[in-house]
């Protein structure tokens, strides 16, 4: 069943990561990054994945690209599962959708000029002729923000917001209609990021784009998503509009990543930051997997993974937490 | 590492009869073929005597039919005659492994016991004056032609100043331990000077890695003297990947082998190899020839396996390990 | 909660590009601290143009190579004959140079043709990990430990027309060249693999390379556009390191006659049989061999120096 509604529909996404055997007799002990994840999105919507580092939001999103294979789910694009198809089948159903990247110096290859780079996915997907390939991008880099004359430059004389810029020029190159950008303002500077990220909002609302946003940053988030996904240690433990997951998060984790979001003017130099350490992802805890650092863990919490379920007052808001935090109302 | 051990011998073996083959259809490509050579001594034989021999011997038939019936007498013992020495090979090639086995096992004694501590010197004293002309000696000791070195020492050691001998094993009536020892000389320092200059530059180069690492630093830290440092820690792991490229260059120590008693006249395998691929005796050739290689894979299996074994980092067996860190 | 306002236009203000030396500039001030590379990289340049040159130098000092005079063999060096005779009366001068023309042609083709091989299997190795680059680093462990000599002898032994060439091609004055060019690559292409398979294994992680692959790259593609274009430098350091190899290989193949023949000189042919002279004529033996030992010390220098060049944390591991 695959729905029309949604541009990307992805059920049950699970990848894990084998690490070297420990010995010839040695059971392999594997790194559990994605851990069964559902999310989906329109067309033109915008979806931020957010979370600490090592909560898999990077494995989930390049599963989602094809990156890695997945282990166990299905990935619905545009109604073609990808996680289904391979070759020729696959390079075509991928088409729509471009992916950006954290690292502006590690994601252009030094070795091109700026306009072959961002050419190239015309030119695998055999679209146009020199001349209409030429044409486009121009279009394209100007519509990002840089001269035409920088195509015969190479990236190393740009910084690093324009070399953000050329990596967003590159996606736009072939019309998509989903941009993955995994953590695509983490490595600028702050004065950069707003103006990145005021790039990415314009593209959204002309060209009407949608995005999966990966960010750990919820400050960020805020400006530019329409609804937010939560993971910690691969599973997604809340899932929320925009508004409400910042007006009433449920998952005590949210609260922890709201707390942590510096605040301009109340004196403190930055938020406060989640308690103890991330636990490993190769060895997760039983049952909820907050729950070691979870200020409102139970019992049952240690016990019994809980499932994301809708919550009362939205079918859009759900959360995966036997205890939630209770709504301004004093009821869930 | 039981399981690592034999699976590596069933794959060395696997190897070695591949290359059997090889080696039988490269031997089978060279001029001439044994019919060839009795003609050429026997201008009486008619084609038609030779086409008959060649029937008896086999020679007419496919390349597979004839390796398989070589390959069937092999594995019985029986590895044919050789040609020049008119005795079965086997018999032949005893005096000269005593030979070979004398000269590379002298020439590997002395390279590591000169490459190992020259290499440790040179790295705990790194960049200074010592470790500038260990270097250049490293440098210059892998670049040397290895015949044309045997001439230059031939030159100085036994031609201007006549103290050495030039060639053979012993004087011709016989001669003593010492005799033989002076035989040994120039061939073994020809020999050697390769394998010096390779291990030295490895040995510094590991070292200096080890030396680097944050282990290291701790102990200093810790106030351990240098002396200490160097004889607990570095040196021993320093060691390790040295053994593999020493275990894995017994293929270039042989090839040096071959042209050193070529050069010296010297009646060891090398020569063996060299003169029976050069006068056609096809028989010893291809023995010899698979012999070379099998030690060669012994070698590499012994290098595999002592590193492994040395590597504590490394562990082919046993279940699981205590966990180490955790977290990606 | 309130957040920071962002700014509304979109164009750079206070980006600033990346500035600097060129790598190109950096390379050459790194290159230039090794001495014995600097002064490696002059030799072989006076050198090569002395021995491209020999023609000129013939007609300069009136020599012939080929010209045999059995009134004068094995003279010393006198006013004719700046290095002396060798022992068919021919100009050692001349064929010093000659040889080294077969010599270097010889060695820096069979290097370049070892770097494709070696670059190829290095690619594959890398980019595919795994099995692949397990299987294909055995190979290349599996050669490098071969007895290389006795089997290059044997391979250079092989009667031509057995392998089904025609009679004329067999008997072309060139085969010498192609064959031992092709032997010699046949084992020299393992250290540039090696290197190129490192190399191959870090790029890949790098992002450009998944940009690429979630675009829809061919792995084809992705070797050749993304993966080999940043592997160059390993390249050249490796073949400069192979050639110095090669030239040893060719060397003593020539010198046991199974390499270039007479009349065609080589630095190693002008050896064969020099056991002999040692006694008669031992400068003879001298001057060919030192070409070769300063040739090969002198790409290894160069190519350590490169190496070190082009990546300063490396220590000098170079095989």
């Amino acid at each position: 069943m695959s729905s029309t509604e949604f541009l990307l529909e992805v059920r049950g996404l699970v990848k894990h990561f084998p690490l070297a055997k420990r010995g010839f007799f040695g059971v392999a002990e594997k790194v559990h990054a994605v851990n069964g994840i559902d999310l989906t999105i329109r067309k033109g919507e915008v979806l931020a994945m957010v979370g600490e580092s090592g909560c898999g939001k990077s494995t989930a999103a390049r599963a989602i690209a094809n990156l890695y294979r997945p282990d166990f789910g299905t990935v619905h694009f545009r109604g073609a599962d990808l996680a289904a198809l391979s070759g020729r089948a696959l390079k075509s159903a991928r088409r729509a959708m471009q992916m950006v990247f954290q690292d502006p110096f590690g994601s252009l290859n030094p070795r091109l000029h700026v306009g072959t780079i961002i050419k190239e996915p015309l030119v695998i997907h055999g679209i146009g002729t020199s001349e209409t390939r030429q044409a486009k991008v121009e279009e394209v880099m100007a519509r990002v923000g840089l001269r035409a004359s920088d195509a015969t430059r190479y990236p190393h004389e740009f910084s690093g917001g324009q070399r953000q810029r050329i990596a967003i020029a590159r996606a736009l190159a072939i019309d998509p209609e989903l941009i993955i950008a995994d953590e695509p303002l983490s490595a600028l500077d702050v004065s950069i990021q707003s103006q990145i990220l005021n790039l990415l909002k314009d593209l959204k609302d002309e060209a009407g784009l949608a995005f999966l946003f990966i960010s750990h940053d919820l400050g960020v988030v805020n400006h530019f998503a329409d609804h937010i996904v939560v993971m910690y240690l691969g599973h997604v433990v809340e899932s929320a509009p925009r508004e409400m997951l910042f007006t009433h998060p449920h998952h005590p984790y949210t609260q922890t990543l709201i707390d942590a979001v510096p605040v301009p003017g109340n004196g403190k130099r930055s938020g406060s930051s989640p308690q103890g350490d991330v636990p490993s992802p190769i060895d997760p805890p039983s049952g909820c997997p907050f729950h070691p650092r979870c200020p409102r863990a139970t019992e049952t919490c240690k016990i019994t993974m809980p499932l994301l379920e809708a919550t009362e007052r939205n079918a859009d808001h759900k959360a995966a937490c036997h205890n939630p935090i209770p709504g301004p109302g004093g009821s869930q | 590492m039981i399981r690592y051990i034999a699976g590596r011998l069933v794959e060395s073996v696997f190897v070695l009869i591949i290359m059997s083959f090889v080696i039988y259809a490269l031997i089978g490509l060279m001029p001439g073929d044994p019919i060839d050579l009795m003609i050429k001594s026997d201008p009486r034989l008619t084609p038609a005597d030779a086409a008959r021999l060649r029937a008896v011997y086999g020679l007419d038939q496919p390349l597979l039919e004839r390796y398989y019936n070589w390959a069937m007498k092999a594995l019985g013992g029986d590895f044919g005659n050789s040609r020049l020495h008119i005795r079965p090979v086997l018999d032949v090639m005893g005096p000269f492994m005593t030979n070979t086995i004398n000269l590379m096992g002298l020439s590997f004694i002395a390279s590591v016991a000169i490459a190992i501590p020259a290499g440790a010197y040179a790295a705990i004293h790194q960049n200074s004056r010592a470790d500038h002309i260990i270097n250049l000696l490293c440098f210059a000791g892998i670049s040397v032609p290895v015949f044309w070195l045997a001439l230059m020492l031939i030159i100085v050691f036994a031609v201007l100043i006549p103290i050495l001998p030039a060639s053979g094993v012993s004087a011709i009536n016989g001669g003593g331990f010492i005799d033989t020892a002076r035989h040994l000389v120039l061939p073994v320092i020809t020999l050697t000077v390769f394998s010096i200059g390779s291990y030295t530059r490895f040995m510094r180069a590991s070292m200096i890695e080890v030396m680097r690492q944050d282990y290291i630093r701790t102990a200093f830290a810790k106030g351990a003297t240098r002396g200490q440092v160097v004889r607990r820690h570095a040196f021993r792991n320093a060691l390790i990947p040295v053994t593999t490229v020493i275990a894995l260059s017994f293929g270039t120590l042989f090839s040096g082998a071959l042209i050193t008693e070529t050069m010296f006249a010297y009646p060891g395998m090398g020569k063996l190899i060299f003169d029976s691929i050069m006068g056609n005796d096809y028989n010893m050739a291809l023995v010899t020839l698979l012999l070379a290689t099998l030690v060669t894979l012994l070698a590499n299996l012994g290098a595999d396996i002592t590193y492994a074994w040395l590597d504590p980092r490394i562990s082919l067996g046993g279940g699981k390990s205590a966990k180490t860190k955790g977290g990606s | 909660m309130s957040m920071p306002v962002p700014l509304t236009n979109t164009t750079d203000t206070t980006d600033t590009a990346a500035t600097g030396l060129s790598t190109w500039q950096i390379f050459i001030s790194r290159f230039a601290t090794h001495k014995m590379a600097l002064i490696s990289a002059f030799v072989l340049v006076l050198m090569s143009l002395f021995v491209f040159g020999a023609s000129i130098m013939e007609t300069l000092f009136g020599l012939d190579p080929t010209q045999v005079d059995l009134d004068h063999r094995l003279t010393t060096a006198s006013f004719t004959h700046p290095l002396g005779t060798d022992e068919l009366g021919r100009d050692l001068l001349a064929r010093l140079l000659r040889g080294g023309q077969v010599s270097l042609i010889v060695g820096l083709s069979a290097a370049v043709i070892s770097a494709v091989i070696g670059t190829i299997v290095g690619l594959i190795a890398g980019y595919y990990g795994g099995r692949m680059d397990g299987l294909l680093m055995r190979l290349t462990d599996g050669v490098i430990a071969l007895p290389l000599l006795p089997l290059l002898i044997v391979l250079a032994a092989v009667d031509l027309n057995k392998l089904g060439l025609s009679e004329s091609l067999a008997q072309n004055p060139d085969i010498d060249l192609y064959r031992i060019i092709f032997i010699i690559a046949l084992v020299g292409w393992t250290t540039v693999a090696r290197l190129v398979r490192g190399a191959s294994l870090s790029v890949r992680e790098l992002d450009f390379v998944s940009a690429a692959t979630a675009s829809g790259a061919s792995d084809l593609r992705i070797m050749a556009i993304h993966i080999l274009p940043n592997v160059v430098t390993p390249i050249i350091v490796a073949t400069t390191l192979t050639v110095g190899n090669v030239i040893l290989l060719e060397s003593v193949l020539s010198f046991l006659g199974l390499g270039i023949h007479p009349p065609v000189a080589s630095w190693g042919n002008m050896l064969t049989g020099a056991q002999e002279l040692v006694w008669t004529a031992p400068m003879q033996v001298v001057y060919p061999g030192l070409a070769i030992f300063i040739t090969v010390i002198a790409f290894n220098f160069i190519g350590d120096g490169l190496q070190d060049a082009l990546d300063p944390k490396a220590t000098r591991t170079s095989d």
